[in-house]
């Protein structure tokens, strides 16, 4: 930056004094204050009650409902050990790996499309693929139970009867696939999006070259494409995987009793049980599951590993 | 269709591209088939076509008292993301101190961190604080997971501000604040305000913080809808959720209108 100082020194107006400009410290310190307001609220409303949860996780309860010493690991111990809880625990990570890794397969043709063709295909895509991102989770569980209602009144059984696809009523409302299916509606965005910006970053020119020099369709997107998107790749699993590990509506209204997820037992824990320490001790838990993948997936993307040159 | 696009690849992209279209679409369009369906029950295929359905939602008072109350709570959350977030993202952006990295981390933090166990974890401090009021405490639960959001829209459309425009307002005599006022703002208008109108929505669809803050005098839309899932079978559910969908749709058109979807999201 090279103001004169000088001429804003005749103009007498309330410029910057020189001195601000020559040191960022001075320039900077008040600019930065304004996320004071902004910290010390997530300080107090974020962070200091997430660090309580932690502390109350290894307390124990008393009779009286009161959480304090001693300090104990029991309740995490209570996860793995019994049987009920594991299962719980198997079964968040099973539907997130299994929704993360369909929306992925599912995305990329819609992520490659959406970037690809013509404005007013892009555009439309873009809207569908959005809009219900907007709409009420519930709303969406809600559509979803209408869609795999199990008997014959369901729509889907009365589609796929219909057509004499299957000859008895399917029964998927209900079930992990239930649950999966719900949780790819929901987050299929989260996946699409990042994918689409991926794609969109890549050189045309290296996909031409590819093509012109004899190579069929999909070994472009094998050799090209697919190293080239993987940030979109990482980010979006990582997106799906975390939301559909915290996912609490979908389960509830789509699981029932067979396909609980961490999120129903940490609410059944606290709401129905009142057992504060042990659904604490599940939440974190569930945040440790995130963070490490969110962990993971930043490593491979601040590193650069899967951006090769070659 | 493009010549990138050939042969069977193409098929199968086109194939896969409207299934999930059909996919994302079929669930939302049944509710709202059904909400006009002249029976008592919710049944596949819909019968008939009625609105009245809608006219009982319209009268129920629950159903009523949980939309004031969350449009309330989606507009005071999305008063206070603004006044929290715009602030943040101008030193996040013109800042230039030790940590900023950190900070910038920190500050989006809320976004990674599953929002059921933010709403735990509050209810925990605010149960110790002895806050009653379900009203504050979901205001502030709103806020801390609608913040980043802010936070994230307005520190992209402030990074394409170009700095010349501020320094030549300085030197030709406008102070600070008239600056930000006539020259910055104006640049940055459209991602605050597209940042303001996801604090309302993400506030007025949240579920699992407010799940863990509200009471059964202060129940927000999603909880009502909730509960409504379990007990009623008749259309009015699918007719509140066309509503509820209905308005989503304002949302997505107001937000392309104003900053275009795929850059309001990417961000």
């Amino acid at each position: 930056m090279t103001t004169s100082d000088d001429a804003v020194a005749v103009l007498g107006a309330e410029a910057p004094p020189a001195a601000w400009r020559g040191s960022r410290w001075r320039l900077a310190l008040p600019v930065g204050l304004l996320a004071v307001p902004m910290l010390a609220f997530l300080a107090y409303f974020f962070f200091y009650p997430a660090l309580g949860l932690l502390l109350s996780s290894i307390q124990t309860q008393d009779s009286r409902g009161i959480i304090g010493r001693p300090f104990t690991l029991a309740h995490y111990a209570r996860l793995i050990n019994v049987e009920l809880y594991a299962r719980v625990l198997w079964t968040t990570l099973r539907i997130s790996i299994i929704t993360s890794a369909l929306a992925t397969v599912l995305a990329y043709p819609v992520a490659l499309v959406m970037v690809k063709s013509r404005p007013m295909i892009t555009r439309i895509i873009t809207l569908i693929v959005i809009a219900p991102l907007i709409v009420s989770v519930v709303v969406r569980g809600y559509g979803w139970q209408l869609v795999l209602q199990n008997g014959p009144k369901g729509m889907l059984n009365w589609v796929l009867m219909t057509l004499h696809v299957i000859d008895a009523p399917l029964s998927v409302l209900y079930t992990e696939a239930a649950v999966v299916i719900g949780s790819l509606h929901v987050f299929f965005p989260m996946m699409v999006l990042p994918l689409a910006s991926a794609l969109g970053k890549i050189d045309p020119n290296l996909e031409d070259a590819a093509r012109m020099l004899g190579a069929p369709w999909w070994k472009v997107f094998l050799r090209v494409t697919l190293p080239l998107s993987m940030p979109g790749f990482v980010a979006g699993f990582t997106l799906v995987f975390s939301l559909t590990a915290g996912s609490f509506v979908i389960p509830a209204i789509l699981g029932g009793a067979s396909a609980i997820m961490l999120g129903n037992l940490i609410e059944q824990q606290i709401f129905v049980v009142y057992d504060w320490p042990f659904g604490a001790a599940i939440a974190v838990v569930l945040v440790g599951l995130v963070l490490a993948v969110n962990g993971v997936s930043m490593w491979l993307l601040e590193g650069r590993r899967l951006r090769r040159p070659d | 269709m493009d010549e990138r696009f050939s042969g069977f690849g193409a098929f199968i992209l086109y194939t896969i591209t409207a299934g999930m279209m059909l996919f994302i679409l079929a669930p939302l369009v049944l509710v709202m088939a059904v909400s006009v369906s002249d029976s008592y029950f919710v049944t596949f295929p819909p019968q008939g076509f009625t609105l009245k359905w809608y006219a009982k939602v319209l009268q129920d008072r629950d159903f009523l008292e949980a939309m004031r109350l969350s449009i309330l709570l989606a507009l005071g959350t999305t008063a206070g993301s603004l006044l929290l977030g715009v602030p943040a993202a101008f030193a996040l952006v013109r800042g230039n101190f030790f940590g900023l990295a950190a900070i910038k981390g920190f500050l989006l933090s809320p976004l990674i961190f599953p929002a059921l166990v933010t709403g735990l974890a509050l209810l925990q401090i605010l149960t110790k604080l002895g806050s009653q009021d379900a009203r504050l405490n979901l205001l502030i639960g709103h806020v801390v997971v609608t913040s980043p959001y802010v936070i994230r829209t307005v520190v992209t459309s402030l990074q394409l501000v170009d700095e010349n425009l501020e320094d030549a307002a300085r030197t030709l005599g406008a102070n600070r604040l008239r600056t930000f006022w006539r020259v910055t703002l104006p640049q940055i208008a459209s991602g605050v305000a597209a940042g303001g109108l996801f604090a309302f929505m993400v506030s007025f669809d949240n579920y699992p913080v407010t799940m863990w803050l509200a009471n059964s005098e202060y129940s927000p839309v999603p909880l009502v809808l909730m509960r409504q899932l379990v007990n009623v079978f008749d259309p009015s559910v699918p007719a509140m959720s066309t509503i509820i969908i209905l308005m989503a749709m304002v949302g997505v058109l107001l937000l392309e209108k104003l900053v275009g979807l795929r850059r309001a999201l990417a961000a």
